[in-house]
């Protein structure tokens, strides 16, 4: 087993926004493997056991550990199996997750909201300045270049409007052909994934799989790195590509205005892109290519991810209010480019752009 | 018994199965006031204290043994306290480790030259409590030698401070008896946590020192040619900056080196001493960078199959059993093939300076060592191969761990802990200097 693998040299430490958050070791990387290495000598402690359970659902799975691992264990994958052995073993402790489970079996989306509504809120929104938006909804017989798959956060949330219109009028300006799969989007399979539901998320690929191969699409791409993630590596897409809206940008744009800058920037680069999606340069010659000037945040998770929020929201604010702080980023436009850190970033008060907005800005010819 | 009762039991050596149900207490304290209420807790109820750095040490000493015990984490304990430039000085709590202090020094172009392997976890309470050091001691000394003081928290709550000269404590006739036997910073230095909570620190930085350095590599057709050649650096006190000693490693991690080699660098200006002594090839930056990710690697990698054991992480060579290294190395592993081991890889730094039990500065090379994890071994089976080696070094006249030392066959220091001890109290980790430490550590493996 991987976590065997681990010496226990606690490298992993320092760099886990967890122990950082929280101060103790049972929610480092070095202290689950431990529990993990000695599981012989207290698994017979049933409430042991149950702390350990809760422990891994207490991880933003930000891939850290396993980037700063010399010994090769293979973290990532420790978690996601331990995950899924945490809720098999006790699914009565994990009871809170239920409704999740309920909304993405019976709608398709981790609001419980109606399947159909996925293309409304933001429709209604944008359909007026967006002349034309409606046509772009994908429905059975339409065909396009790329398809735009927006996830659960930016079909259902109001504060990703401003994103999402910033993502269609650059579509638009670029005169690119896309369509929007609406309300035949299913949720990309990331949450189940990440509760160690495979078979579960499995279903929800199928589908999405299918709308892609019947639009004939070349392109999928999404501005969220957890749905690319599920894309690009599980949903076996055979004649399309899956990439994030800043690659696309990248792709597309060799050159970009320069952005009419009148504020400091930094960048916060979520954990799935650059981590685990090893997406790490088109983002940042995308800001490049405007001529911004920015200052690179710590390559530190923004507490958003992993189901953290559902799981243990004082534990997601604490990380992202410490890294706040520590960063002082408070008199900064904190660029980013992930729905989930967005809504982390907002949550502290912070003023966030996701690149999108900053691109759309600048091929209109002027900052804010 | 809770999660966070078990997790701090994690660390880095063999040692690492603990009776769980013998640690009463975890305490990740803040503040001196934090520590000396939690070491009260436990003299009230007679359970004895482990201090716990960052767990990366590998002698066993911060498990606490199996003693009905209060742990005590320095982990949350990582403020920098006075900075002072002009007098070259910061004073910091125990838990923060060398990475983080320089962090904050490099931009005032200051610099704390302690600089181990695991600098990014060890804190430099525990550092002190093993005397580490890094690939530098050669240059900047064991932790010691940059320790300019600390402060104490005894078992009965009463605070020491020791420095180099001797001890102050509030409590006159503590501090007299004491000083009467000449307890000074040296013997803090590798206590393994038996005297006391190390609380404050008062260390030595330097300004950043630029210069500018030549990277070199040098292999040898054997090890005995590579202890001449450090032997030779010794004796004319040659300017090595960093001196890495690789003399084998396992085909799955040795990537495109050929052991034994020794990687260096050195200033530009002590090129032509360097060439008198041995010829090597010159690294460019990034060639010298690859090597040193390689050599700082090595200690956290497997092999493809099986996992690497710290058996016996160190081996301090020096005099004859450095001259004679590659014979002195034939012992060792002989020893370690007939006890069912199978070495994986042996590293360390040289040229490198350790202290010996009786505080006597020591110069010769600390070969780590990692061994494949046998399988189907006792733990009290590993634990004999390990007193094994300790006669084996012994015999050849090599320190057994010079960084992480062997407290239990150290006579010299063994001796001295217990004097001070009858002092200030024996209730801080005595598992150490007893006489069932092999047996329990053997429990752990």
């Amino acid at each position: 087993m991987s976590y065997d693998k681990c010496v226990r040299c606690g490298s992993c430490l320092m760099f886990c926004p967890m122990f950082d958050a929280t101060g103790e070791e049972q929610f480092s990387p070095r202290g689950k493997t431990y529990l993990l290495q000695v599981m012989d000598q207290i698994e017979e402690d049933e409430e042991l056991g149950k702390e350990f359970r809760r422990l891994l659902f207490q991880c933003s799975l930000c891939g850290r550990c396993e980037e700063k691992c010399a010994s090769g264990v293979d973290l990532l994958k420790v978690w996601h199996e331990q995950r899924a052995n945490a809720i098999d073993t006790a699914p009565e402790e994990f009871a809170y997750l239920e409704p999740l489970k309920d909304a993405l079996s019976n709608v398709k989306n981790i609001y419980g909201l109606a399947a159909e509504d996925r293309a409304i809120y933001w429709l209604d929104e944008l359909e007026d300045e967006i002349p034309g938006l409606e046509d772009r909804v994908y429905e059975k017989g339409k065909t396009a270049e790329v398809m735009v798959f927006l996830g659960c956060l930016m079909s259902f949330r109001g504060s990703q409007i401003d994103v999402l219109k910033s993502l269609f009028q650059t579509l638009e300006k670029l005169e690119v052909d896309y369509l929007v799969m609406g309300s035949e989007e299913f949720c990309c399979g990331h949450p189940l994934y990440l509760m160690g539901d495979d078979e579960g998320a499995e279903k929800l690929r199928e589908h999405n799989k299918g709308v892609v191969e019947a639009a004939e699409a070349k392109k999928v791409i999404t501005c969220c790195p957890g749905c690319l993630i599920q894309l690009r590596e599980h949903h076996n897409l055979e004649s399309a590509e899956a990439l994030h809206h800043t690659q696309f940008i990248d792709q597309t744009l060799e050159t970009i205005p320069k952005y009419k800058q009148t504020e400091e920037f930094s960048y916060h680069d979520p954990c799935e892109l650059h981590r685990i999606l090893e997406i790490k340069t088109e983002p940042r010659s995308v800001i490049n290519k405007m001529g911004i000037e920015f200052t690179e945040m710590d390559l530190s998770c923004c507490g958003g991810g992993g189901l953290l929020r559902m799981t243990d929201p004082d534990l997601s604010d604490k990380v992202i209010r410490l890294r706040a702080a520590r960063e002082g980023v408070k008199n900064t436009t904190v660029i980013t480019a992930c729905p989930s850190c967005r809504e982390q970033l907002l949550g502290q008060n912070l003023n966030t752009k996701d690149i999108v907005e900053l691109v759309s800005k600048a091929l209109e010819g002027g900052a804010e | 018994m809770r999660i966070r009762d078990v997790v701090i039991g994690a660390n880095a050596s063999m040692y690492y199965k603990l009776n769980f149900r013998k640690i009463k207490g975890v305490y990740y304290p803040r503040t001196v006031q934090e520590v000396v209420a939690a070491v009260k807790h436990a003299q009230a109820n007679g359970f004895t204290v482990t201090p716990k750095g960052g767990g990366s040490g590998l002698s066993g000493a911060c498990t606490g043994g199996n003693d009905e015990r209060v742990m005590i984490s320095s982990l949350q304990m990582k403020e920098i306290l006075t900075i002072s430039k002009d007098q070259g000085y910061i004073d910091v709590q125990p838990g923060i480790n060398p990475d983080q202090i320089n962090a904050i020094l490099d931009p005032i172009g200051m610099h704390f030259y302690v600089a181990p392997s695991s600098r990014d976890i060890a804190t430099v309470g525990g550092i002190l409590s093993t005397d580490g050091g890094g690939n530098d001691t050669w240059v900047n000394g064991t932790m010691r030698d940059n320790t300019i003081r600390v402060k104490m928290v005894l078992y009965d709550g009463r605070l020491l401070t020791v420095d180099k000269d001797g001890v102050k404590s509030n409590d006159s006739e503590l501090e007299a008896r004491l000083n009467d036997i000449g307890v000074t910073i040296h013997d803090i230095a590798s206590s393994h946590g038996t005297l006391g909570f190390i609380a404050e620190m008062r260390l030595l930085i330097r300004p950043t020192f630029t210069e500018t350095k030549i990277g070199g590599l040098v292999e040898f057709p054997e090890c005995n040619a590579l202890g001449e050649t450090l032997t030779t650096m010794i004796q004319r006190k040659t300017p090595i900056r960093y001196g890495e000693a690789i003399t084998s490693a396992h085909p799955d991690v040795r990537e495109d080196l050929k052991p034994p080699l020794l990687i260096l660098e050195f200033p530009e200006e002590n090129e032509s001493d360097i060439r008198e002594i041995t010829d090597y090839k010159p690294l460019d930056s990034k060639e010298l960078a690859k090597m040193k990710d390689i050599r700082i690697k090595l200690p956290k990698r497997n092999p493809n199959e099986g996992i690497q054991v710290a058996l016996f992480e160190g081996y301090g060579f020096y005099g004859e059993s450095l001259r004679k290294l590659q014979d002195s190395i034939n012992e060792v592993d002989e020893l370690l093939i007939s006890q069912g081991m199978t070495p994986f890889a042996k590293y360390g730094h040289g040229p490198s300076k350790w202290y010996l039990g009786d505080n006597t500065p020591t110069y010769g090379l600390i070969l780590h060592s990692r061994e494949i994890k046998p399988e189907g071994k006792t733990g009290q089976e590993l634990l004999n191969t390990v007193l094994a080696i300790v006669d084996k070094c012994e015999e050849l006249g090599i320190t057994p761990k010079p960084e992480h030392k062997w407290p239990f066959s150290d006579v010299d220091k063994k001796k001295r802990l217990d004097e001070i001890r009858r002092v200030i109290g024996d209730g801080f980790n005595p598992f150490l200097l007893s006489s069932e430490c092999n047996d329990v550590l053997g429990s752990m493996v």
